[in-house]
């Protein structure tokens, strides 16, 4: 699967017009730079430093397609694959908000699950209309989104504490808010259009997700902004010194992921038409695995918005071939499990790599 | 056995590479019994690897060999059988616990451990701590905390501590780039504690920058150029900061070029008054516009604070009139006084000053972005043009703008701050020991460079105590008296420098 991001300005420096292109941009420097050093294996090198984790995926899905022709080389297992992790790509990008600045949030997947359980015991049991209870949904998770940055930027307690906590925390609030079990919504085809209509024969909240996706690495790479998340990130002194207002920057990437959270939120309820709050939890490794998976590719050593996709559909790639293989319920756990120490083991690799080459 | 005869520490042979580049390439060091022995190279010469490989972190080429006291040591070295051997290390920075005490400071990596239940002992641990500290005639608590010790006992108990399993008289023990942190004065009591464990016998390898402290202090010195050995156990004696300086940079050393002497008339330029926060109180300070001021003092009287309140990093109260723009420093942000000209070149650059992880061109855009970029387009040719420019001003090397700050030299790095906060086009340019770790190329370059921008109308403030540095770059000194005096001297003597200052002491005690 390869992501395009549409191309905003073409005039300035084509190769440098686009996150992808930019990440390629950077490769064409070190391909020259290898060609200069005669050496002839060295683009191969730079291309498989950046792009390792895009060649295993290729293995993986070649050998599934050996071993099952028939029913893993079919569109249904392409739509299976792409169509259902939306929820992720979105959860990802919340998490890649923090992580992008230096800050880590646990709390990702409970504020979702917190929006989540809100929409339908509004509108499923206090007949609410379905819109606005989806604006309080919103509005609730950015909220958390605050309280996590008031206590980590204002209070300076350790992220680690406060978000395991506040997680913690806002999961029980949902578990509060729907009783027992799940809770679900008034059927309303027009909510479930919203995101499960289908175009080009995926979702639309497949496409939803490249957009934030693309959106995000635009942000990151070619705006003022993104570089100072980038330099907050790096060396918060650094940027402090060079004017930049880091405890602002850091509140809003906690703001930030809660209110992404929230569109998480809406993304689930209308595609599945309800929510068990106890499930939230579930959610939270494959996003970590999936974040943490991007800093083995695209650029190397830095989370990144494009990385985070490919490492969500990689990892779904391999589930979705085992389960086919027969192999179900706990293969999830072990593949996401794995996946992450895998993910952090290959990225330190690449970043060794790169520096002794 | 031991083989009286044989000298300390003889390594022949040595090389080392990473990838296609040979950084070390068939190196000789020998270090007789009892002598202090020094290793000068520019940033990137081989003399850390050559460190590293003796304390057995880096595996050299096969070939080599590494001796001490004639006995052979099988390599790759394992730091075990080096230190039972009888090398020990000083870390950069001395790797101390500040939160710990002193005996427990010194005992790490060998506590002495009761005899059943294994435990750390800490009767005989608080004895060992004192018998080393007495060796070196220290008189320090080894209950007291790290942390509230002076640099220079920080400093004794750094070698108490490489020096706890040496048997007296013997081993070698290196010292890497420990004389950092150390202010002039410590400096000297440093120097007394090595000559003191010399006439004992055991030998020191001091790996350095100064080579005033090379020159003055050490018996002889071995050079390294691009991982070669180009001086072999030169005798200082016999050498000049010049003759050693060229052996290093394989040329002649660009000479900083003085300031004429006398005073010059500058048009006005910044003016600040009652300036308060910590370290100041009430103090004016005026600066033309093409003038370098210098400000010093004795290390950690409290003018290293005066930057950070001078460029809105820390608050403080206070005035600064720029162009005729008055900025109230109580209000100002970093953003405001960037906006109004005012940059500060912070001291760490490591720490504070540059990304680590991040490129040159990156580190060097960060700025200026917002002034260059739009809000939804950063924009790349300014960013590629501002960098190619720094780098052909400065020689900024390798003229790569993607390679990351992390990979380059120190004196490099301190380049790439530079050429940060040049990009700006400062007004007023604050500059926090701008020397501080580079060689001497390096050095040169970077005060041409400051002499430079004030040459086009900007005023700077160059905050040091390096003394030989503002007597070749400055107009006037200010000597940092207290928090609420500064006296100005005018002088291109760098040991009239160091008297003002050194009287500021005395006045004070």
């Amino acid at each position: 699967m390869k992501i395009e991001t549409p191309s905003p300005q073409g005039i300035e420096e084509t190769q440098y017009a686009t996150p992808a292109a930019d990440a390629a941009g950077a490769t064409t420097a070190l391909l020259t730079e290898a060609r200069k050093s005669a050496d002839r294996w060295a683009w191969a090198r730079a291309l498989s430093s950046r792009y390792a984790l895009v060649l295993v995926w290729a293995v993986m899905a070649i050998a599934y397609l050996v071993i099952m022709p028939d029913k893993f080389g079919h569109m249904t297992s392409v739509q299976a694959i792409f169509g259902s992790q939306q929820l992720l790509v979105f959860l990802a990008m919340a998490a890649l908000s923090t992580l992008i600045v230096g800050e880590f949030d646990l709390s990702v997947a409970s504020v979702m699950g917190l929006g989540a359980t809100i929409i339908p015991v509004l509108d499923g049991t206090h007949g609410v209309k379905i819109w606005l209870a989806c604006l309080v949904a919103l509005a609730a998770c950015t909220l958390c989104g605050v309280v996590n940055a008031f206590f980590i930027v204002k209070l300076n307690v350790p992220s680690l504490v406060v978000t395991l906590g506040s997680g913690t925390l806002f999961i029980g609030i949902a578990k509060l808010l729907a009783g027992a079990g799940a809770v679900s919504i008034i059927p309303n085809n027009a909510f479930r259009d919203l995101t499960q209509l289908v175009v080009l024969g995926m979702p639309i909240s497949f496409w939803y997700g490249l957009v934030l996706c693309g959106a995000f690495a635009y942000v990151c790479a070619c705006t003022p902004l993104g570089r100072h998340l980038m330099f907050v990130g790096a060396n918060r002194e650094v940027a402090r010194l060079a004017g930049i207002r880091v405890n602002r920057i850091r509140s809003g990437s906690y703001v930030t992921a809660g209110f992404l959270a929230g569109l998480a939120a809406i993304v689930v309820v209308s595609s599945v038409g309800g929510f068990d709050p106890t499930s939230a939890a579930t959610y939270l490794l494959p996003t970590l695995a999936a974040v943490f998976l991007s800093t083995a590719v695209v650029q190397p050593g830095q989370f990144n918005a494009i990385g985070a996709v490919i490492g969500i559909y990689f990892l779904e790639t391999g589930i979705f071939g085992l389960q086919l293989l027969g192999l179900t319920g706990w293969i999830q756990d072990v593949f996401y499990g794995g996946g992450l120490v895998f993910a952090v083991a290959l990225a330190t690799i690449v970043r060794q790599h790169s520096k002794s080459a | 056995m031991t083989n009286p005869a044989a000298p300390r520490l003889a390594v022949s042979n040595i090389s080392k590479t990473f990838g296609p580049t040979c950084v070390l390439h068939q190196a000789e060091l020998v270090v007789q019994p009892g002598e202090l022995h020094a290793l000068v190279g520019q940033n990137g010469s081989g003399k850390s690897t050559l460190v590293k490989v003796l304390t057995g972190y880096h595996t050299p080429g096969s070939g080599g060999s590494v001796a001490v006291d004639g006995e052979h040591l099988s390599l790759p070295v394992e730091w075990a059988a080096a230190h039972r051997a009888g090398i020990a290390v000083v870390h950069q920075d001395f790797g101390l616990l500040d939160h710990l005490s002193v005996a427990e400071n010194i005992g790490v990596g060998g506590y002495e451990r009761t005899r059943f239940l294994r435990r750390v002992d800490w009767r005989r641990q608080r004895e060992v701590a004192a018998r080393v500290l007495g060796e070196l005639q220290l008189d320090i608590e080894p209950t007291a905390l790290v942390g509230n010790l002076s640099a220079s006992h920080r400093a004794g108990v750094a070698i108490a501590r490489a020096m706890r399993d040496l048997v007296p008289g013997g081993g070698l023990v290196i010292l890497d780039e420990s004389t950092r942190s150390l202010g002039r004065q410590e400096l000297s009591q440093f120097h007394e504690m090595l000559r003191r464990i010399r006439s004992t016998g055991t030998s020191m390898l001091l790996v350095s920058h100064s080579l005033d402290e090379v020159l003055t202090q050490t018996d002889r010195v071995t050079v390294l150029r691009d991982g070669r050995v180009v001086g072999a156990g030169l005798a200082t004696a016999e050498q000049s900061e010049q003759s050693v300086a060229k052996l290093m940079l394989g040329r002649d050393v660009d000479d900083v070029d003085t300031r004429p002497a006398g005073e010059s008339h500058y048009a006005p330029g910044v003016t600040i008054t009652g300036l308060s926060g910590p370290g100041a109180a009430s103090l004016d300070i005026a600066i033309g516009a093409g003038e370098i001021v210098g400000l010093t003092g004795l290390p950690g009287s409290g003018f290293e604070q005066l930057p950070y309140l001078l460029s809105g990093a820390t608050p403080a109260s206070g005035e600064l009139t720029i162009d005729s723009t008055a900025l109230s420093l109580a209000r100002a942000s970093v953003a405001a006084c960037i906006r109004a000209g005012v940059v500060l070149v912070p001291e760490r650059r490591d720490r504070d000053g540059l990304a680590m992880s991040l490129s040159i061109r990156d580190n060097i855009s960060l700025p200026t972005l917002t002034r260059h970029g739009r809000p939804w387009w950063a924009g790349r040719g300014w960013q590629a043009t501002q960098t190619d420019d720094a780098i052909a001003t400065l020689g900024i090397r390798p003229n790569a703008p993607m390679r990351l700050i992390q990979e380059l030299s120190g004196g490099n790095q301190q380049k790439v701050l530079l050429a940060k906060w040049m990009s700006v086009g400062p007004r007023f340019m604050i500059l926090h020991e701008p020397t501080q770790a580079v060689d001497v190329g390096a050095r040169s370059d970077i005060l041409n460079a400051v002499q430079r921008a004030a040459a086009s109308g900007v005023a700077v403030l160059l905050v040091s105590v390096e003394a030989s540095d503002l007597a070749a770059a400055c107009d006037r000194v200010l000597v940092y008296d207290g928090p609420d005096h500064l006296t100005e001297i005018r002088s291109t003597d760098p040991d009239t420098i160091l008297d003002a200052v050194y009287a500021t002491a005395a006045a004070a005690s």
